[in-house]
């Protein structure tokens, strides 16, 4: 089966900083893929080049055999690339319910023209916020649909984030460390959640974590990026056993 | 020597002119986030495109080709004003839509170039020119440089009461006011209104779910600025009169201070400070006229009063008087809440009307009119 996200060569340097040193990689669809590395490696850096926030020096970014680097991050996402940052970005003062009814693309009544028309748009909302209701309910936060993203507890905004972009129908999901931050089992139920929606929603998850014992238990395939250059790459076990790897976390970056 | 009507009659038309630039701005800085400090450019534009264009077409209607700046055009505007009614409402009409238009495009193209950086880009770019175009009109003949235009033809200028063509004008403002207020609830309550809140509070988060930010940012402009450009209009057909100097940069921070003390992104906040403001500006001007031999100008003490109540707004309330709400979509039906809001609504009602008992019985009685409360006492 062709992969769903497939990098090629991707270099990118900021200034004498080389982030990306020609990467190449795939996520197979329907994975959860991790992306590993200790800090500075680049592992944000290729998110942000795959959701268009920076352009590569060279290389290219195909996703479901479309090439997508040039493009900017709003019309990757409607293509079906969802992503979280690295520190949660809910909008605060917005409720929980608000938050996710934002997600789903192209609504009609996000138009300036269509927007007074109550009329053109009502029934498509009150639909995503049915969908909104359902997808809350599912773990258990459709009573928190009013509470302002800002009072969420941690636990509740790495749902909340993981999930939304469900609603934008997106088929691949990026996440930057989804665990951090939170108690191991907040994180650890993180992660079954993780895979329950991969699962009942036919996702592809692209996941980068440091909490390595807890990734190595849910990925299907990991990268290993070390000064900007794929350093290995393979199942858990083999990633796990590589000495590349072990000599590149024990001597620090 | 004050009469009501007459207070009225001079302090709400310049309420409504206020009041719809407040709107604009609170769009603009309450929901979207966007810092628009020259807001009173698209203001000047519409006025002067509404004396230009009113001037010279009632000039060449009437056929004189006098300089419109010039003595003669005024003169002959005071003996041609009054004579057409279908030609002075036309005018204005077009008028109004010609700022609309010349005022959002120019909103937008200034804006456009910006809009991918930070805010803080925008807000200098647009500061920096409504005061080039201040300056640049003071010195730009056809529109009379520094004089400005005089003999703007009043819409009503052919009623010969003059209370009645100042009510019909203040009524028209107000009806304006009241089309753009509604329209900004209809776009503010509706999943527009949620991106612009979302484009507030994180640009690139907002892009992230696939938001065309700048694309919805240079759009708001236009429609925004082209409605500050008819408050512009309005102005100068109120006036009748316009001249650069009248579009300071200060015009666009009295605005900031009414959104600000009003409340950010509730467009009744708005309302609320351009009444505030605009009262406080009349009140002084009169305390001027009244006492002329006062030993400070009141129109200080006013910009201090501004200044205190910012300070104190910010500190004590900082979302302002009337704070922001979570849009109504109607989305949250789904959740059940509507039973929740319609219970919650009674008992305020519930509680009010206890409250009005009481003041009754205060009143009549001195009394609360509450039995004292027998049973705990007696289990005590
Ligand atoms: N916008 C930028 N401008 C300049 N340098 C940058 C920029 N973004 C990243 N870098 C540099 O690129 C390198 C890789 O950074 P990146 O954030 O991708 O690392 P990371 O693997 O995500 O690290 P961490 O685990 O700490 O999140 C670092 O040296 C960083 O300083
Ligand atoms: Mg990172």
């Amino acid at each position: 089966m062709n992969p769903i996200l497939r990098v090629q060569n991707v270099s990118k340097r900021f200034g004498g900083v080389e982030a990306l040193k020609d990467v190449s990689l795939e996520v197979k669809r329907g994975s959860v893929t991790g992306l590993i590395g200790p800090n500075g490696s680049g592992k944000s850096t290729l998110f942000n080049v795959i959701t268009g926030f920076y352009k590569p020096d060279f290389g290219s970014v195909y996703f479901e055999g479309k090439r997508i680097d040039g493009l900017n991050p709003d019309e990757i996402y409607n293509m079906g690339i969802a992503r979280t940052f690295q520190t949660p970005r809910l909008f605060g003062p917005l409720t929980t319910l608000e938050n996710m009814m934002l997600s789903p693309k192209g609504q009609r009544g996000e138009s300036l023209l269509r927007a007074p028309l109550r009329k053109t748009w009502l029934n498509e909302e009150m639909q995503i916020a049915n969908e909104v209701k359902s997808l809350l309910k599912e773990f258990d936060m459709d009573g928190l649909y009013k509470m302002l993203a800002s009072d969420l507890s941690g636990g509740h905004v790495k749902m909340v984030e993981t999930s939304k972009g469900i609603l934008g129908r997106a088929k691949l999901i990026l996440l930057d460390e989804p665990t951090a931050g939170v108690h191991y089992a907040v994180g650890k139920n993180l992660f079954e959640h993780i895979n329950y929606l991969r699962k009942a929603y036919n996702l592809t998850f692209f996941i980068i974590e440091h909490r390595i014992d807890l990734l190595f238990d849910y990925v299907d395939y990991v990268y290993v990026l070390h000064m900007g250059r794929l350093l290995s790459e393979g199942t858990p076990e083999e990633v796990a056993s590589d000495p590349k790897v072990i000599e590149a976390y024990i001597g620090g970056a | 020597m004050f009469d009501i009507s007459s207070f009225l009659i001079s302090w709400l038309p310049l309420f409504g002119i206020y009041a719809i630039l407040s709107l604009c701005l609170n769009m603009e800085v309450g929901y979207a986030g966007m810092a628009n400090f020259g807001l009173v450019a698209f203001y000047g534009i519409g006025a002067f495109v509404a004396g230009y264009t009113s001037i010279t077409i009632f000039l060449t209607f009437h056929g004189y080709n006098y300089p419109i700046y010039s003595q003669e055009a005024i003169i002959a505007m005071g003996k041609v004003a009054g004579k057409t009614p279908w030609l002075n409402i036309s005018v204005f009409i077009l008028s109004l839509i010609l700022s609309f238009l010349i005022a959002g495009l120019a909103g937008y193209l200034v804006s456009y170039p910006t809009l991918r950086v930070g805010p803080a880009f925008l807000g200098i770019t647009i500061l920096s020119f409504g005061e080039m175009l201040r300056v640049f009109m003071k010195h730009f003949a056809p529109t009379g440089g520094a004089y400005g235009m005089l003999g703007i033809p009043h819409p009503f200028a052919w009623i010969p009461d003059s209370a009645i063509k100042n009510i019909s004008f203040l009524i028209l403002t107000l009806a304006i006011l009241i089309l753009v207020l509604i329209y900004f609830e209809l776009l503010a309550n509706s999943p527009y209104g949620r991106v612009l809140k979302s484009i507030r509070e994180d640009e690139i988060a907002s892009l992230c779910i696939g938001k065309p930010v700048p694309q919805i940012k240079a759009r708001l402009l236009f429609v925004a600025s082209g409605i500050s450009g008819v408050a512009g209009a309005l102005y100068a057909f109120y006036l009748g009169a316009v001249t650069p100097d009248m579009f300071i940069t200060a015009v666009t921070f009295e605005v900031w201070s009414m959104v600000i003390l009003g409340g950010r992104g509730n467009n009744f906040g708005a309302l609320l400070g351009a009444s505030f403001f605009s009262l406080l500006n009349r009140a002084t001007s009169i305390l001027n006229f009244l006492f002329s031999d006062l030993p400070i100008d009141p129109n200080y003490v006013r910009w201090m009063i501004t200044g205190a109540l910012i300070v104190i707004i910010l500190m004590y309330k900082p979302k302002g008087v009337i704070a922001e709400k979570p849009i109504k979509t109607e989305a949250w039906k789904i959740f059940g809440a509507y039973g929740e809001s319609r219970r919650k609504l009674i008992a305020a009602i519930l509680k009010i009307i206890d409250y009005l008992r009481r003041a009754f019985y205060w009143l009549i009685g001195r009394e609360t009119g509450y039995e004292p409360d027998i049973k705990g006492s007696k289990r005590e």
